[in-house]
């Protein structure tokens, strides 16, 4: 056992969050979200300092890639990590064209960064597909919870290369892990940025962070944020198994929408503005638990995965 | 970073689960239905410590001149996760081995360490602690009983309350105010007070959580010998706070929920509801709880492991795992239902013992306070 993070591990997270503070961040965020669009110059800057195959790397791996997601989601960076630099390489064994968007065969909902992506990952039955997508095979939607969204033809969801036996348990707990670490950095990114807030914030002569009434609420977040932590990187380090996947996931998405709310009543009418970055992680957080079904979906799944509930 | 047992501590492990399948009678459940401070309970647990510590258990993190085996704090854990996980049947001893004794082998003099240390190493002796009053729970430090010097003793007049295994131990850890003029954390001393002394009157308080779960102990003009102070006259907080930071990584309550939710699950899946609407995921979101309170839990004693101060993941583990246990006791109650009104059954038995979760060893409002200003830095309060 050893839950800290190791020296290369730093240096990893230092270099991430270096070129992060350059090319990410909220105020970025919040231009990007207004109309919609994908941060191709953060894909392009992620991709030439190495992060793009940071999974597959000869000293790093899983655990290394879901620290790289959570901090880009963190940075509110506008780019598809999770699905790119964790689930594709980690699924197909290789890097995959990015950007890479995740979709499931039988889903003809809204998929997030559909617009931008290149790639395309389904989940059809047992096994992962790779397909290429192609001018037309993506209709680009409004939507205003911080991702591009767009639904894909059904063509190009069951079109593409099977990734053989096994394949698609492997994208679903990879999927798990991912958006759990991207639920995990926006939790974290939308925590602090409140208590910056409620630190500031003076009513009754007094800044509000300083009532246990607010401490308390942001203190049990900060519970869920921590939890939602250890729980992503021992699924990530133990290489995603089923019960560690599905839990990570439930725990993180059932989280979020707790700290959407808590982070949102903490902040007043502010928070609803786009001048106050709240809105890039506590929307995305929402966006975010839409996915593969929800905390309710992944919830399931860790009953039938522990205790063999049906699905 | 890694999420593994050493293959010691696994093995380990596996041989105190075949000793607990031995040790633990078959009727253990029912014996310990009426909680930790019972009389059926503090019996079984002097025989069983005793038992336990002959296999060199009980204390194996202790320094080995003290009757330890310099193990590390992984192995403690796993000895608490499967003490917790069957029931913890160490009863009151638990505290003994994580604080008192290290208490005491740090501030005790030779006599004390050599009174103290081989006994509670044996499994031979049984503690209480003197800390709540009756006007001092969760504000420790306005404690009032007195402890004034009278030649080479101390003349200890007060009232502890909510006071845990008393009716049967042999010493209490006692915190009293040793300097009269003093105010809150000056003036403290600890006393290790034999409880046979004259003037020792335990009165039970009777509850809903356990037989003999809480008492009163009201001390008239008991005299305590000063040789039996811990550490320095009126610097006792500091004694407290040292014993405390031994006592972070506290009772691996995860580990019982953990195991009490496959019972349930268990037992909804033998009654054909596991496919209910709702109830798979209300199983499995107190599964997510109790895991996430494990690994908050071990980044406690990863700090402890390699040396570190105690921090405010303490606080976190704490809030996550009696949150586990709370939810988890809830969930059975209703999964079992009706039948969980009998004052025997398993889930009433459990109940009973995760009600106490949040506010027995410290209020989960104080643990928020110490997360809201020591890890997210907000503003004290009024």
């Amino acid at each position: 056992m050893n839950l800290e993070l190791s020296d290369d591990q730093r240096a990893v997270l230092d270099g991430v969050d270096a070129l992060l503070a350059r090319h990410a961040g909220p105020t970025r965020a919040a231009e990007l979200a207004a109309k919609g669009g994908y941060d191709d110059a953060l894909e392009a800057a992620l991709a030439e300092a190495g992060f793009g195959e940071i999974a597959l790397g000869e000293e790093t791996g899983a655990l290394e890639a879901a620290l790289v997601t959570e901090r880009v989601a963190r940075a509110a960076g506008g780019v598809a990590f999770a699905a790119g630099g964790l689930v594709a390489p980690l699924v197909a064994g290789r890097v995959l064209p990015g950007p890479v968007a995740l979709a499931r065969a039988d889903d003809a909902g809204p998929i997030r960064s559909a617009p931008a992506a290149r790639t395309l990952l389904v989940l059809d039955g047992e096994v992962a597909r790779v397909a290429a997508l192609a001018p037309g095979d993506v209709t680009p939607l409004r939507s205003n919870f911080g991702f591009p969204v767009g639904r894909i033809t059904e063509a190009a969801r069951r079109r593409g290369d099977a990734l053989g036996a096994g394949s698609g348990e492997r994208l679903l707990a990879w999927w798990r892990v991912g958006l759990a670490a991207e639920a995990l950095g926006a939790m974290d990114a939308a925590l602090r940025f409140t208590v910056g807030y409620v630190t500031e914030r003076q009513q009754f002569g007094r800044p509000i962070g300083s009532f246990q009434a607010v401490q308390h609420r942001l203190a049990e977040c900060a519970v869920l944020v921590e939890g939602a932590r250890w729980l992503v990187y021992e699924a990530a380090a133990q290489g995603a198994p089923a019960e560690a996947a599905a839990c990570a996931a439930g725990f993180a998405l059932a989280g979020a929408g707790r700290v959407h709310r808590e982070t949102h009543q903490l902040s007043g009418a502010i928070g609803y503005t786009t001048e106050h970055a709240l809105h890039v992680w506590s929307m995305r957080l929402q966006a975010l638990r839409l996915e593969l079904g929800g905390p309710a979906a992944q919830l399931r799944a860790l009953a039938r995965e522990r205790w063999g509930a049906p699905v | 970073m890694e999420f593994a047992f050493s293959p010691e501590d696994t093995a380990f492990r596996a041989e105190l689960r075949a000793f607990l399948a031995r040790e633990l009678p078959a009727d253990w459940v029912k014996l310990s239905k009426d909680g930790p401070g019972s009389d059926a309970q503090l019996d079984f647990s002097r025989a069983f410590c005793a038992k336990l510590a002959a296999a060199g258990w009980l204390t194996q993190h202790w320094p080995r001149e003290y009757g330890g085996r310099d193990a590390s704090p992984w192995r403690h854990a796993v000895l608490g996760e499967e003490m917790w996980a069957h029931g913890e049947p160490r009863g009151s001893q638990y505290m003994n081995v994580n604080w008192i004794g290290p208490a005491i082998m740090k501030y005790g003099s030779d006599a004390q360490k050599a009174l103290h240390l081989p006994r509670i190493s044996r499994g031979d002796v049984l503690w209480c602690q003197g800390f709540s009053e009756p006007n001092a729970g969760s504000d420790l430090a306005a404690l009032k009983t007195r402890a004034l010097r009278a030649g080479e003793a101390y003349v200890v007049n007060g009232q502890k309350i909510w006071t845990s295994y008393c009716n049967k131990a042999d010493f209490c850890f006692l915190l009293v105010r040793s300097d009269a003029e003093s105010q809150r954390h000056r003036g403290i001393s600890v006393l290790l007070m034999p409880m046979t002394l004259p003037g020792v009157e335990v009165r039970e308080i009777p509850s809903v959580v356990g037989e003999r779960y809480f008492h009163e102990v009201f001390l008239s003009d008991v005299r305590v010998p000063v040789d039996c102070r811990l550490g320095p006259e009126h610097e006792g907080w500091d004694v407290v706070t040292y014993a405390l930071a031994y006592e972070r990584v506290g009772a691996a309550r995860y580990a019982k929920a953990a195991l009490v939710l496959d019972e349930v699950a268990a037992h909804v899946r033998s009654t054909g509801r596991l496919g209910d609407g709702g109830l798979p995921e209300r199983l499995a979101e107190a599964r997510a709880l109790c895991e996430a309170a494990r690994l908050l839990a071990y980044r406690v004693i990863d700090g402890r492991a390699k040396g570190g101060p105690p921090t405010v993941d303490t606080n976190l583990a704490r809030v996550a795992g009696t949150t586990a246990d709370k939810v988890v006791g809830e969930l059975a109650l209703e999964v079992f239902g009706s039948e969980a009104l009998v004052y025997e059954s398993f889930a009433a038995a459990n109940f009973r013992l995760s009600m106490t979760a949040g506010v027995a060893v410290g209020a989960t409002e104080v643990q928020l306070n110490l997360i809201a200003t020591r890890w997210l830095e907000l503003p004290k309060g009024p």
